[in-house]
């Protein structure tokens, strides 16, 4: 039995190293659709499903499950696919407001993100295995970047799901203006995945010798680059709250003036990033800007509908008034009367106005109608843009208080990890910490716990982390 | 003390979930001064729709089937009214329902009463939008047309519900209090 035992801790090894770099990597091609929702299951899944199963094989035969039962991490995650059951029962029976396979489905996502972690956890059981794995992931984040800027600069294929038509695989190429995404399907995607290896290579770089400084510096120089040309503000402010958090927790508080100077002289430098930045400022707190006025008095009274396109009964009947803009100008042809003229201006206010006004809204209205379990995963459709909110609509107070045991058992264990004696292990316990920082501020206006790649890859980060606890060797 | 106010509060949801309401649309009674609607997917096609043609607007409609609601519930407070953007109407109501606004009527953790209107005209007659024209329905000529839906629930499965929602209270209070 031991033999096997054996196979099985290798092979399982194996098959997370080979996640730690396929999900990241692979793009996101779709493998089948769900009917009702462009959420596909891909060949990702397919892999995770295989290597949980295995895991499960693993935990009965070697013994294990009692002790991962006893576990009070996992009694937290089991509790919390408890309340999500109970919360998509009561969805589909009680609130009608889920179709139940829909529900189901991104059920079993979220169970499928966080099991990872457990399953890192107990797989990975040597410092050796470690190392390995963060070398991995350090030639994977390398291969991200070079992907990006072969999308940027030599037209490389780009693969999105940023809407019903691109995600069905459709291979695409950057048009002039738009974002690099790499693999990772979104460029928010990629500037959280980016803000997180950032974080986390920020802290192993106190932590390594010198000869491992300078190709660390480079990678996370290359990372920052291919960041900004995300232009994900929040990232940005999320790398910025990580890295700051390293500094502390390092004990390293003497480079926080520096890191401070040069994310501002960053931000001064103009950049898209910056253009954003400034636009956020201007029009969506100081609601400054020019706005448009609509050329007829059909758009005037047009704008106050519900559907501003749809046409009015005005003394004009001129085809030309239907359209807002004229195609030919520098304003967008679907603008509408009261929006920002300037296209920057005009994308960061829409960014913020439909969170403000429908995606938050809906979150909340879920949450009123049933406040303890939420009206069930998938009811307030694709995106919340904020995870907190989306998580109380979803699974009400119960299913966010699980998942907030969750998140604090985690923390409160690595936090123990630093008594450890080695400096990397104690160093990149502090970068998951501040990664996990840098992550919920995330999720204040992104669904980072939902965007399977950057979710899954944060649960595995988390995961060994706390393998780190149970070392032979360490 | 925790024990108490916890099996009280088991109790009293019990009570509040399992309270008798409206069993189907038709307990809830036709709008005043409206002709009820025989068409197409207003009747027997999508279960407890309900829809009137009527000079009655938002003002008017969704207070008094709150009034309804409230009264056949016999509870002491009104239900939450939830307004909704007009195109959920083909989510919550069914499929190319027309729209200008729609208020979900909710008891929490019970049953929802779907109000959706289509008022192609401001309550002094003068029309919204391009195209506005009133309906010609049932030998007469209205302004608007609500349309109704109601969620129903069995008592089995506010009970499942119920026995969930204290299981995960509970299950919490065990394991929180072995993390925090």
């Amino acid at each position: 039995m031991q033999k096997i035992t054996g196979i099985l801790e290798k092979t399982l090894f194996y098959l997370v190293l080979f996640l730690f770099v396929f999900i990241p990597l692979y793009p996101k091609f779709p493998l089948f659709n769900v009917t009702g929702t462009f959420v596909a299951v891909r060949i990702e899944d397919i892999f995770i499903g295989l290597t949980v199963s295995l895991w499960a094989v693993y935990l009965v035969i070697s013994n294990q499950l009692r002790i991962f039962l006893k576990d009070k991490l996992s009694l937290a995650i089991l509790l919390f696919f408890f309340i999500g059951v109970v919360s998509t029962f009561s969805a589909v029976f009680l609130t009608h407001t889920v179709f139940a396979h829909i529900s189901i489905l991104h059920f079993l996502r979220r169970v499928e993100f966080i099991i990872l972690l457990p399953l890192i956890a107990t797989v990975v059981k040597t410092k050796k295995q470690f190392i390995i794995i963060l070398i991995f992931l350090g030639l994977t984040v390398l291969a991200v970047n070079l992907y990006a800027l072969g999308q940027q600069y030599l037209d490389w294929p780009v693969i999105s799901t940023t809407n019903s038509e691109f995600s069905k695989g459709l291979i695409l190429r950057l048009t002039p203006g738009a974002r690099v995404n790499s693999t990772f399907a979104g460029h928010y995607d990629l500037a959280v995945f980016l803000a997180m290896t950032i974080v986390i290579l920020v802290s192993l770089f106190f932590s390594v010798s010198k000869k491992m400084k300078i190709p660390l510096l480079l990678l996370g120089g290359l990372s920052f680059l291919v960041l900004m040309m995300t232009a994900a503000r929040l990232s940005f402010a999320a790398l910025l709250i990580g890295i700051l958090s390293v500094l502390v927790l390092t004990k390293k508080t003497k480079y926080i003036l520096i890191i401070l100077i040069f994310m501002a002289a960053v931000l001064i430098y103009p950049s898209q990033l910056r253009d954003r930045f400034i636009s956020t400022i201007t029009v969506n707190i100081f609601k400054q800007g020019q706005r448009y006025e609509g050329k007829t008095v059909d758009q005037q009274v047009r704008s106050k509908l519900n559907i501003p396109t749809l046409a009015i009964k005005t003394s004009s009947m001129s085809a030309s008034t239907s359209a807002f803009a004229s195609s030919s100008g520098n304003i967008a042809t679907d603008i509408t009367p009261g929006e920002p003229i300037n296209t920057t201006e005009l994308g960061v206010y829409r960014s913020f106005q439909i969170r403000l006004q429908i995606e938050w809204p809906r979150a909340i209205l879920a949450f009123f109608k049933n406040p303890f379990l939420g009206t069930g995963y998938s009811s307030i459709d694709i995106a919340t843009d904020n995870d907190f909110l989306r998580s109380l609509g979803e699974t009400g107070i119960l299913g966010t208080a699980a998942f907030a045991l969750i998140i604090i058992a985690v923390w409160k264990k690595i936090f123990n990890v630093f008594k450890s004696n080695s400096r990397l292990i104690r160093f990149f316990s502090a970068g998951v910490l501040s990664m996990l920082i840098a992550f919920i501020v995330n999720g204040l206006f992104i669904d980072v716990f939902e965007a399977s790649k950057v979710a899954s890859l944060f649960w595995m980060m988390l995961g060994l982390n706390l393998a780190v606890l149970s070392f032979k060797d360490k | 003390m925790i024990k108490k106010v916890f099996i009280l509060f088991s109790v009293l949801l019990l009570i509040y979930m399992l309270w008798p309401g409206p069993g189907q649309i038709s307990d809830f009674k036709a709008l005043p001064s409206s002709s009820k609607s025989k068409l197409e997917g207003d009747t027997i096609q999508i279960p407890n729709v309900s829809a009137y043609f009527s000079d009655n607007f938002r003002k008017f409609v969704v207070p008094y089937y709150a009034d309804l609601y409230q009264n056949k519930m016999n509870f002491p407070f009104p239900p939450l009214r939830l307004n909704h953007p007009p195109e959920y109407s083909w989510i919550a109501i069914k499929k190319h329902t027309d729209s200008t606004y729609i208020e979900e009527l909710t008891y929490p953790l019970r049953d929802s009463l779907y109000v959706n209107g289509y008022e192609p005209f401001y309550s002094d007659g003068s029309p919204k939008f391009w195209g506005s024209t009133k309906f010609e329905e049932n030998g007469g000529s209205w302004y608007t047309k609500t349309t109704l839906r109601y969620y129903p629930s069995a008592s089995l499965i506010r009970i499942l519900v119920w026995f969930g929602i204290i299981s995960s209270f509970y299950l919490l209070f065990r394991v929180g209090r072995k993390i925090i």
